[in-house]
């Protein structure tokens, strides 16, 4: 496939995740969905399943807030709106991580809201990095394996384990390559960016490291196109097409990000050796840092958001808050703080899943733009 | 050479024609903004008030909610940096400006050369804006404009405890029920506008001269509690309304200069 029709393959899948999931229950696959953040896919890929990520969708929320509070997280509210109106229905299961309190909530709604996608839930541990944190870590995959084998009467086999985690490592590797490669290459837009990283949640993984890998030997073989305002994104999600538009109208191109449903997802391989796979995919979790949602004393994470910015020549920083997301809010004074002293001029767009006017955004983007 | 700006806000138009980026040779300001005939209006009563016509200008930009609906311009601008321009041209000395409008509010900082350094904008709310004073308006029947006159008849101004517009609503009225007099609850009001957006300017570092900019500007009450909740005075020209009309047109000669 040449640039472009790699492009369209993405952009294809990122905006039709229902075709994919009837294209694998038509091939006979079980899909299990995977909510928000750092799930364990490759338990679920080793178990011959297809992981499909739930990350909500820009829609209108009615059903959902019979379950929450007005002043929540919409993409929890925008996962279950669409659980409730049958846009996941075929899925064997959904596995929920805790590690927000938003996440806590939602699994307990999910049981009451969602009939017939069972709701397994994953406890990660707060204190992750000593051998209690790892262990925890363990018997935490051990039970969402047993949810698992539960819903869908398929075995769990950690020799299959190792398999999935070098596919997945393999991924890794291929999105951490990508963010580099198409800082180079202003012409690919914001919105072409996106369609990449979030078409990652929805592809069977051998086949979205394959196409990732193709579309990285072409642009390597391309001269570069340094054009544009560098910008770095964090936040949690930057997928909104309003918002992109406005990135792409104002000749910003995203040369780095620290954006929890894009680089921070592949940040952190499963290590080559442990004692068993399970094991290994355990010290994963627990090697993981630089995220709002793991927690960190140190906020090590607001030190990185300054070098990746530097490292990557960005002009500026900009923080795409999604409204009442707590973790996020708490790193925000630290992060202005730093990319100030820095002297890295840095912006707060607010956004959720319902945004349908994106006028405000743009007035601070385009103002954004005249600072820089 | 004569530019001229726009500012299509979310209640009001305004055009400012100016010469060589220095004088203001013709203004209007108009009712009704994006969607609305008025910033055809408020174009043509500009030009008349100048003694020019469309042709005789060298450019053009257009600020404000409606910059971008607005087809005519040269240039889209957005507002932050036509405030801080029209801001900087009438006060030179002024380093922070607080833009209160119809529906947001906004706060700018400036260097000492006038280019702008940081800014900061409301969250969707209706709560410290131009609408909030509105909707108060509209029960109390009393006329936005007047509402400066009825602060300094006021020894007891209102507590407004809640920043939802709607929620305000309902207090407002439970105070005028409870017998609370019409100028302790204006005031109260404007106290509740101004702490709000002084939060919100207390979130950049706020150096003086500070001016106000945008509609609100205009009513004293909302200015002096302002000027209170940051604890600087606050500047005042009867065109801080144009300021964005002002930033638009001096933006058009520049870049009309750089040409």
């Amino acid at each position: 496939m040449n640039k472009q029709e790699l492009l369209a393959c993405f952009h294809e899948a990122a905006t039709s995740p229902r075709k994919l999931m009837d294209k694998y229950l038509a091939e006979g696959r079980k899909v299990v969905l995977t909510a928000p953040v750092y799930t364990p896919e490759e338990i679920i890929h080793a178990m011959g399943m297809v992981p499909m990520g739930v990350w909500g969708a820009d829609i209108q929320i009615n059903e959902a807030k019979k379950y929450f509070p007005a002043f929540i997280c919409t993409i929890m509210q925008s996962i279950v709106e669409l659980g409730v109106k049958g846009a996941y229905d075929g899925a064997s299961a959904i596995v929920i991580p805790s590690l927000c309190d938003s996440l806590k909530v939602i699994g307990q709604n999910w049981k009451y809201a969602v009939k017939g996608i069972p709701f397994i839930a994953m406890t990660y541990p707060q204190n992750r990095k000593p051998a209690f944190g790892h262990a925890f870590t363990k018997a935490g995959y051990e039970y969402v394996i047993k949810g698992l084998e539960d819903a869908t009467g398929l075995k769990f086999e950690d020799e299959k384990l190792a398999e999935s985690i070098e596919v997945y490592n393999a991924h890794n590797a291929a999105m951490r390559a990508l963010v580099p490669a198409l800082a180079a290459h202003a012409e690919i837009t914001s919105a072409q960016r996106s369609d990449i990283f979030k078409s990652a949640f929805f592809m069977r993984k051998e086949e979205h490291t394959a196409l990732v890998n193709e579309l990285l030997a072409i642009l390597d073989a391309e001269a570069a196109d340094e054009g544009k305002i560098r910008i770095m994104t964090t936040g949690i999600l930057a997928d909104a097409p309003g918002l992109l538009e406005i990135l792409d109208d104002n000749g910003m191109r995203i040369v780095c990000d620290d954006v929890a449903a894009e680089s921070r997802q592949y940040r952190t391989d499963a290590p080559a050796e442990g004692e068993s796979a399970l094991d290994r995919l355990a010290s994963k979790f627990c090697a993981m840092d630089n995220c709002s949602l793991l927690y960190d004393v140190e906020k090590k994470r607001v030190d990185k958001i300054v070098e990746d910015a530097k490292a990557a020549k960005a002009q500026g920083v900009l923080v795409l808050m999604t409204k009442f997301c707590d973790p996020e809010e708490f790193d925000y004074p630290l992060i202005k703080r730093a990319c100030d002293k820095a002297q890295i001029p840095c912006v707060l767009i607010e956004i959720d899943r319902q945004m349908v006017n994106y006028e405000q955004a743009r007035t601070a983007i385009e103002t954004f733009k005249d600072l820089l | 050479m004569y530019t001229f700006g726009i500012d299509i806000g979310s209640t009001t138009s305004k055009c400012v024609v100016m010469e060589d980026g220095q004088n203001i040779v013709g203004s209007s300001l108009l009712v009704g903004g994006i969607g609305t005939k008025s910033p055809e209006l408020a174009v043509s009563q500009a030009l008349e008030a100048a003694g020019v016509t469309w042709d005789d200008l060298s450019a053009t930009a257009a600020t404000g909610y409606g910059r971008n609906r607005y087809e005519n311009a040269d240039y889209n601008v957005s507002e932050l940096s036509c405030h801080g321009l029209g801001a900087h041209h009438i006060f030179p000395t002024v380093r922070t400006i607080i833009d209160i409008g119809g529906q947001d509010a906004k706060v700018i900082s400036l260097d000492e050369k006038g280019r702008m350094n940081n800014f900061l904008m409301n969250d969707k709310c209706a709560a410290g804006t131009g609408r909030f004073l509105d909707v108060m308006a509209n029960i109390l029947v009393v006329p936005v404009d007047e509402f400066a006159a009825y602060c300094e008849k006021s020894d007891n101004p209102a507590q407004i405890s809640s920043t939802c517009t709607v929620f305000a609503e309902s207090e407002v009225i439970s105070q005028l029920a409870n017998g609370v007099n019409m100028e302790d609850l204006i005031a109260g009001i404007c106290s509740s506008v101004a702490v709000r957006v002084g939060n919100l300017a207390k979130r950049i570092n706020i150096v003086p001269d500070v001016c106000m900019s945008g509609g609100v500007a205009q009513n004293a009450g909302v200015r002096n509690a302002l000027s209170q909740s940051i604890g600087h005075p606050i500047l005042f020209s009867p065109k801080a309304q144009l300021f964005g009309a002002i930033g638009a047109a001096l933006y058009a000669y520049q870049k009309q200069v750089k040409k």
